[in-house]
């Protein structure tokens, strides 16, 4: 245990804070991609599947984390596939998996209940940070040097697919597989924050913060450094107002994300908007 | 080539070929078949016959893709993108040195060259929402020059902007064209500003209905000079 000031003194609070932290810094970074590609809510989409996966893992007698890994990466890969071929648009490809996750998933519980299995899905779908064993924070941990790892390499060519498919396309870059690293991404962000906010508010994990950073960031990489930190302070107050107050702490790190957009919002100056195509 | 979408051939038996130093400019009217051979020669589409040989390799299947510049039509920046006209330009680079690579010396001299080359040196750190619309189409014509092409080939890129921007895409694609040899292949309804600087115009029109060169052009009472109505006239005609 490390000798940190209160409220992180304790041993089950110094595992929520590492696994957060890493959460609050890596989601952002690829919650920048997602937001420029105008699939913000992909994560949103991906948790509910992976609320099925939970349920299954409990009705299986498998560890819940597989199982909702195994549907995320699925979701996600299938997400894109309807996306990129054009069979529907981006948001009612995620609508159908938003919507088949969460009603497969109630079925699942439903039925590991009937079976007499242990079906408490609440951790999963509101977080239970607190609960974070050493091998949780250490999995986290893996993923968030995955997370990073793959933004350096591929971040800026994930950039240019974001920004525009058919110039990457003729620039040789290989579209597909970067769109589909981007989703298996974010399938593996879901799994790492569910354990911090829950498969609800996963997405806010992903978003806020660089809706927040794009506020205030004059550049790309900026942005996803700014991302990184309000993640990252995010996670330090929701889980010191948590400690503090009582409160459920994935709902606090989500509310401090909130707040932190509104309060950037309100005192940043307007940015002034782009003349015209015919002005100079 | 031939290419059709299951209601007739929208090419039939187009014949084209474009020479190292050449600029050459594609027009035609609405539906005349423009974009689906750009989308060709870009490797975007297959055609139902014939060959097309870009570079001398297959299009699509280029061994160096930044041989290729290319500039899509406008407005392709999301009015919010947070990057940065650098970023922006530095993406084009890729296709050159790799995309898994990390960008050497030579990478962000290019990039600042191709900056310099439209003339946005002093907004290079600017996010590129805040720019105009012809300052942004200039950004796209770095990128693309940034991989140094052998070919650039540019989709509408002066529709409504400025004459400023007009006056730097003709600088810049002069320069290409003289300063490293390589060819530009212009798809675009306003050929004023490169009207004096143009070696073919070819008209299409599901076929090519002309293939020469600009005097020619006004030889058969087309102006092609800055204002001048000509040209778009003679393309609804072709209608």
């Amino acid at each position: 245990m490390l000798p940190l000031p209160w409220p992180f003194d304790r041993d089950y609070m110094q595992y929520a804070l590492l696994a957060g932290l890493v959460v609050g810094a890596c989601a952002p970074l690829v919650g920048g991609f997602l937001v420029q590609r105008r699939m913000s809510l992909l994560g949103d989409g991906i948790g509910h599947v992976a609320f099925a996966g939970v349920a299954a893992g409990l009705l299986l007698n498998i560890w819940p984390v597989w199982t909702a890994l195994a549907a995320a990466v699925i979701a996600a890969l299938g997400i894109e596939w309807l996306r990129a071929r054009g069979q529907t648009s981006g948001d009612l490809a995620l609508a159908l998996f938003f919507y088949g996750g969460i009603a497969a998933g109630a079925v699942i519980a439903s039925r590991a209940s009937a079976v007499g299995k242990p079906a408490n899905v609440l951790p999963f779908l509101f977080g239970s940070i607190l609960t974070v064993t050493p091998g949780d924070a250490i999995a986290v941990c893996v993923i968030g040097i995955a997370i990073v790892a793959t933004v350096l390499i591929a971040g800026q060519a994930m950039l240019a697919v974001v920004m525009d498919e058919e110039s990457a396309r003729v620039a040789g870059l290989p579209v597909d597989a970067l769109s589909a690293a981007l989703a298996v991404l974010t399938a593996v962000t879901v799994v790492a924050a569910m354990r911090v906010v829950g498969l609800l508010l996963v997405a806010a994990l992903l978003v806020l913060p660089i809706a927040t950073a794009r506020l205030l960031a004059k550049s790309f990489r900026g942005t996803l450094i700014f991302g990184s930190a309000v993640g990252v302070i995010a996670v330090v107050l929701g889980l010191a107002a948590a400690r503090l107050w009582g409160l459920a702490p994935g709902g606090s790190i989500v509310l401090v994300a909130v707040l932190a957009f509104a309060v950037i919002s309100a005192v940043r100056p307007m940015r002034t908007p782009p003349p015209s195509a015919h002005d100079h | 080539m031939t290419v059709g979408y299951g209601h007739g051939p929208v090419l039939d038996r187009v014949s084209l070929r474009v020479n190292r130093g050449e600029f050459v400019a594609l027009v035609g009217p609405n539906g005349s078949g423009k974009s689906t051979l750009l989308r060709v020669l870009l490797g975007l589409l297959t055609p139902e016959s014939g060959d097309v040989t870009l570079l001398g390799e297959h299009p699509g299947r280029l061994s160096n893709p930044g041989r290729l510049g290319y500039v899509p039509q406008r407005a392709r920046f999301a009015s919010d993108l947070p990057a940065t006209v650098t970023e922006v330009v530095a993406t084009g680079r890729l296709a050159r040195h790799g995309w898994w690579r990390r960008p050497r010396d030579e990478d962000r001299e290019a990039v600042t060259h191709a900056i310099n080359a439209v003339d946005l040196g002093e907004f290079k750190d600017r996010r590129v929402g805040e720019l105009s619309g012809g300052q942004q189409q200039r950004v796209m014509i770095a990128k693309a020059l940034s991989s140094d092409p052998e070919l650039l080939v540019l989709d509408e890129p002066v529709a409504g902007v400025d004459a400023e921007s007009q006056r730097q895409f003709r600088d810049s694609v002069v320069h290409l064209i003289e300063q490293h040899n390589g060819a530009v292949l212009l798809v675009s309804h306003e050929l004023g500003a490169v009207a004096d600087d143009l070696d073919r115009v070819v008209v299409l029109k599901q076929r090519v209905v002309f293939d020469g060169t600009p005097a020619e052009l006004r030889s058969r009472g087309v102006s092609l000079g800055v204002h001048a109505e000509d040209l778009p006239l003679w393309l609804e005609g072709l209608d």
